[in-house]
């Protein structure tokens, strides 16, 4: 009997065994009957249930910040529109309490959509003033839009719903909620959404090679995030009957963010100890309150020293002192079915007439070359000809200024990265861009999980079984649940291109595969791409180290200054004089 | 007419005062590439220093701002050390979020220390002001606007004539090759913060007399800066001090013919519709990411 | 006599290990090049030289000195100009406040700088015209030269200059090399990697060859070009695969 493998430098494994999710059923199952039955003073269950609302919303910010790793300052804007749609809907509208809940919900996540619309050009920075802008507007809304908002007297008698109206019911149900809410994004790290998230958050561009839409990802996460803070908004509503602007304001979502920083962003886990711990710390020091400003001038510091000191938050510090080692056996794999694409075009892949100008930089000066089907061609020149400009542009994460690319014979040249991935593209980078955070397997599944790999089922055993065989593949198959950190530079390499591989391409293109490696480890990789080209994969390659190129490629592609200077057989092109002029220096 | 002139004046007056915010956060930016949240709470607290001085102390205006303004060289410089330094290899996220966490602490300790009322600040004239044409040109507004133009010349001259301002600027632009000619890049950038700090502090206590002086004053400021560098081209001088003074007159003009509790909303309208459509501004460089 | 010696030097960049225990020194007065193909090692012998990395062991020893780990602000001071890869010309300053900025590491008056600066256009006349554009408006070739008279206003005994024909056209190429004759005969040692090896080996006194972070080859120019292993070292061995 194999043990689960559990990866190392994360939180304890508990997130697939049944062990882990009956013990959660059954703490959440006894937190909900402690709360219908233990009777406190109005006081404690006040706390209890801010502490309840606040960590639903912080869980939304677990997912769009920890997993995504999109900043989000206005959760306390998204809050505000559930608390609202409760409060109006059953104050003006005499609307049924659940209903509202829903609605406000909706809205929610249709203006999270929305504001994750506008991370198509903007991240960091922009992103961060955007979401501030839509909180300070929705701010300045609720206090002006008096007909609707009642401004800021705010809502007061909202009604709870019928079957939960004592107090103890309903703290009851809002933990039932927690507990339903905490469990879904707990899961959703390791479903194909959430993989989808950390790959962003990791590492956009690798996740666009590999196949993911890293917009909607982007989308689905702030959608996600303002849904959960709609939903704890709503409850905040029902459980103090009473709300006001000023309950919503930007210092709100920055105390949020806190929460989520404090606990540790990277699981619920993390929020929930990080919105425990600033909600009833205050409590106990409640005298800093008798100060005004003394409470919230301590919470600025504590953000600064948090994120200068424990960037993982206390869960993630936790997490790191209890890291299980990994378990020996991995199941037998059948071998990785590797079978590229063949629609009859007569090259895999061609490039007509490319160019590429940055300014008045042309990097790339029309360029035309064809690879044949199965064969290992090689794209060299001296630095600075515009080799991996080129490769860039045929992989898109470039757009060509003109030219074409045809892949098996499909014009893919207006097609963004991840569809041309999804067109049978599949790359490695120069510098490593592995998904740190995660195992190798992880980021192999990610790379077998691409829309249209009709190579492995969809489903979470299947797409696992592929990757480790992508791993037997490149020889790491008995370390694949490790993270990849604590692989070598040249492991790491070859995790990348098992990553590649899984996905099932027609074309691969290598990106200075040899770079940083050893002599030894070159050696290694020369079979590996033997062994690729073998089971009729077309490689195309670019690198600088000349042994290699000419050991593997059959043919190679001449560049200098942005034009091609020499194509054909490898033995010919490297004897050609103006291809030994362009590297040996011309004078 | 003479109305639309009138607000013309209290346009680029306020404006006046959201440009030179705005320069200090443009080049802690283009120095550090790190978006200072905080920049608003250094005209806030320079706001307060000056009342305590000039208002409880009862010392006189020039005095007063004096040490207001060192003061405000201080904080920068504790700033840079305290908030900057400690991440400045990090990546955007943890810097961003620190200085919020600042800007919160500022805002804060000034309340538990002073109290929550509001505080009045006497101009630096008696004179109430002048009656030019149809046009009544406020004293302190004209300050404003005397002070902005005079620390833009300041600015312009220190930057394009001495050899300081162009180690400043070979900083801001190339870093490692700055340190590679012998510039002390360190100094430079906490001159930079120093110097920011001192911008931010002086367009409070201008701004002061005009408003309360208040905790709040300097977030709604600096969101308003921000927007200005936005609508200006972000990292771009020029257009931190046209897009301030741009919004200014928007506001003004917006909070006149369109409604005055909703002419804070206005600043971050304005932001967000450049940032879907013109996220490099009027005068910026294209803001999309590179391989 | 050696002005600068590097002894068993391990550089990492980042996590590769680019230079793998490399030793070589060279005489005041002298022309060196430093060859090999891409990612040989030799920008990380630069930059180990002039404090941008910190070498994990080994020794570099300039003028009696260690200098391994000292900042790139102090090394400049003790008189090791780095011109790196790419020009890195300020984009936002004029050629001439480049230049200026090229003395940071003096307490020269702006006078005296200034005059310097005038100096310089005399050695580089072909940039004289372009004294007061701003840097991201030069050409590649002009950047180039402004990049070498920025080195030289730091006054340096050893001047180390990276790649300053790559991207350049044959005949500024020329041009730059001409220069570099002339800052030799001027007296100031030069450290000089290139990947174009013939134009670097006519004006060098001597040459290493660098292969994936050894040393591989080493000897006077004549020698080197015409060892069959230094084509090797840039166009791979003689086992070229033949095609199916």
């Amino acid at each position: 009997m194999s043990v689960a493998p559990v990866a190392t430098h994360r939180a304890p494994g508990f997130s697939r065994s049944l062990i882990g999710q009956c013990l959660y059923a059954l703490a959440a199952v006894a937190a909900v009957a402690g709360a219908a039955t233990v009777k406190t003073d109005g006081y404690v269950a006040n706390i209890l249930m801010q502490a309840v609302t606040y960590a639903i919303a912080v869980f939304g910010l677990s997912v769009v910040l920890g997993l995504c790793g999109q900043i989000n300052l206005a959760q306390a804007g998204f809050f505000a529109l559930g608390a609202y749609a409760v409060g109006l809907g059953t104050t003006d509208y005499n609307i049924p309490f659940f209903v509202c809940l829903a609605g406000g919900m909706a809205i929610a996540f249709v203006a999270g959509g929305l504001l994750g619309l506008s991370t198509l050009r903007l991240g960091g920075h922009y992103l961060a003033m955007v979401t501030i802008s839509f909180q300070q507007i929705l701010t300045v809304t609720l206090i002006n839009a008096i007909g609707i908002t009642h401004g800021p007297d705010g809502v007061s008698g909202i009604k709870r719903p019928d079957l939960f109206v004592s107090s103890q019911a309903y703290l009851a149900l809002a933990v039932a909620i927690l507990a339903i809410t905490g469990y879904l994004v707990w899961r959703l790290a390791n479903m194909r959404l959430g993989r989808a998230m950390r790959a962003v958050r990791d590492n956009e561009i690798a996740a666009s090679a590999a196949g993911i839409d890293v917009y909607r990802t982007k989308v689905a996460a702030f959608a996600i995030c303002a849904l959960l803070g709609g939903l704890g908004g709503g409850l905040f509503a029902g459980g103090f009957a009473y709300i006001s602007p000023d309950q919503f304001a930007f210092s709100d979502s920055i105390v949020l963010l806190t929460m989520a920083l404090l606990g540790g962003i990277g699981s619920p886990v993390g929020a929930a100890i990080g919105t425990g711990l600033l909600i009833l710390i205050p409590e106990w020091l409640r005298f800093l309150k008798s100060v005004p400003g003394l409470y919230l001038a301590i919470y600025g510091l504590a953000v600064i020293l948090i994120v200068v000191f424990m960037s993982d938050g206390i869960w993630g510090f936790i997490a790191r002192l209890f890291h299980r080692p990994v378990a020996a056996l991995p199941p037998p794999v059948a071998p990785l079915a590797l079978k590229p694409a063949d629609s009859g075009a007569p090259a895999a892949l061609e490039v007509r007439g490319l160019a590429k100008y940055f300014g008045g930089l042309k990097a790339v000066d029309g360029v035309d070359f064809t690879v044949r089907r199965g064969a290992v061609h090689a794209l060299i020149g001296p630095n600075g000809s515009g080799k991996t400009t080129t490769l860039n542009v045929v992989s898109g994460l470039y757009r060509p200024t003109a030219g074409r690319i045809l892949v098996d014979g499909v014009d893919v040249t207006a097609l963004s990265a991840h569809r041309r991935t999804i067109a049978g593209l599949g790359r490695t980078f120069q510098n490593i861009r592995l998904f740190r955070s995660m195992t190798a397997l992880e980021n192999v599944v990610i790379g077998a999980e691409r829309d249209g790999n009709v190579q492995v089922a969809h489903r979470r055993a299947a797409l696992e079984a592929r990757a480790r065989a992508a791993l037997d593949f490149v020889g790491l198959g008995a370390r694949a649940d490790e993270v990849v950190t604590r692989f070598s530079y040249g492991h790491q390499r070859l995790i990348e291109i098992a990553r590649a591989l899984a996905a099932n391409p027609t074309v691969l293109l290598l990106d200075e595969p040899a770079a940083g490696l050893n002599s030894s480890e070159k050696k290694s990789l020369h079979d590996l791409l033997d062994k690729i080209a073998a089971q009729g994969l077309t490689i195309l390659i670019i690198d600088h180290d000349m042994t290699l190129v000419a050991g593997v490629a059959e043919r190679l592609t001449v560049l200098n200054f942005g034009r091609r200077i020499a194509d054909g057989d490898t033995a010919g092109v490297l004897q050609h004089p103006d291809v030994v002029a362009a590297y040996l220096g011309v004078g | 007419m003479g109305n639309v002139l009138q607000l013309l004046f209290t346009g680029l007056g306020i404006g006046a005062v959201y440009a030179l915010v705005a320069l200090g956060f443009v080049l802690i930016f283009r120095a550090t590439s790190v978006v200072n949240f905080a920049q608003g709470e250094f005209s806030m607290v320079a706001a307060y220093l000056m009342v305590v001085f000039a208002v409880d102390l009862g010392w006189p205006y020039w005095l007063s701002f004096l040490l207001a303004i060192g003061g405000m060289a201080l904080l920068g410089a504790i700033f840079n050390l305290g908030v900057y330094y400690p991440l400045r290899n990090r990546s955007f996220l943890p810097v961003i979020i620190s200085t919020i966490g600042a800007s919160i602490f500022l805002s804060n300790t000034v309340l538990a220390l002073y109290g929550p009322q509001p505080q009045v600040l006497p101009g630096w004239f008696d004179a109430p002001g002048v009656q030019l044409g149809p046009v009544y040109l406020d004293s302190q507004y004209l300050l404003i606007i005397a002070v902005t133009i005079v620390l833009v010349a300041f600015q312009y001259w220190f930057f394009e004539h001495t050899l300081l301002g162009k180690k400043l600027q070979a900083t801001s632009q190339d870093k490692e090759m700055a340190a590679l000619l012998g510039i002390p890049v360190a100094t430079m950038i906490m001159i930079t913060f120093v110097y920011s700090a001192v911008l931010g502090g002086i367009a409070g206590i201008l701004v002061a007399p005009v408003l309360f002086v208040s905790i709040q004053m300097g977030s709604t400021i600096a969101l308003k800066a921000f927007a200005a560098t936005i609508i200006g081209g972000f990292g771009d001088v020029a257009g931190a001090i046209i897009g301030g003074l741009a919004l200014g007159i928007i506001e003004t003009f917006g909070a006149a013919y369109i409604s005055v509790p909703f002419k804070d909303a206005f600043a971050f309208l304005v932001l967000i519709l450049f940032l879907a459509f013109r996220p490099q501004g009027l005068f910026g460089e294209r803001v999309a990411e590179k391989a | 006599m050696a002005l600068i010696e590097v002894a068993d030097l391990h550089v990492r960049y980042g996590e590769i290990e680019a230079l793998r225990g490399v030793s070589f020194a060279i005489d005041e007065g002298s022309v060196v090049t430093l060859l090999g193909s891409n990612g040989a090692g030799k920008s990380t012998s630069l930059r180990a030289i002039s404090g941008l990395l910190a070498p994990q062991s080994g020794s570099i020893v300039y003028d009696g000195k260690s200098i391994a780990g000292l900042g790139p602000e102090a090394i400049v001071r003790l008189g090791i100009a780095h011109v790196p890869e790419g020009r890195r010309i300020f984009p936002g300053l004029t050629a001439r406040e480049n230049i200026m900025l090229g003395a940071s590491n003096s307490r020269a008056s702006r006078a005296a700088i200034s005059r310097e600066a005038e100096a310089m256009f005399a050695l580089f006349p072909d940039i004289r015209p372009f004294a007061d554009a701003l840097g991201w408006k030069l050409s590649g070739g002009q950047q180039q030269m402004v990049a070498l008279a920025r080195g030289l206003m730091a006054k340096p005994r050893l001047l180390l200059l990276d790649e300053p024909s790559l991207g350049l056209a044959p005949v500024i190429v020329q041009a730059v090399f001409r220069i570099i004759e002339e800052i030799r005969k001027r007296g100031t040692t030069v450290l000089l990697v290139e990947q174009n090896a013939r134009m670097a080996l006519k004006v060098a006194d001597w040459g290493f060859v660098l292969e994936t972070g050894r040393l591989a080859l080493g000897g006077a120019p004549d020698a080197l070009w015409s060892d069959a292993r230094i084509r090797d070292a840039y166009l791979g061995g003689p086992q070229a695969k033949a095609s199916s």
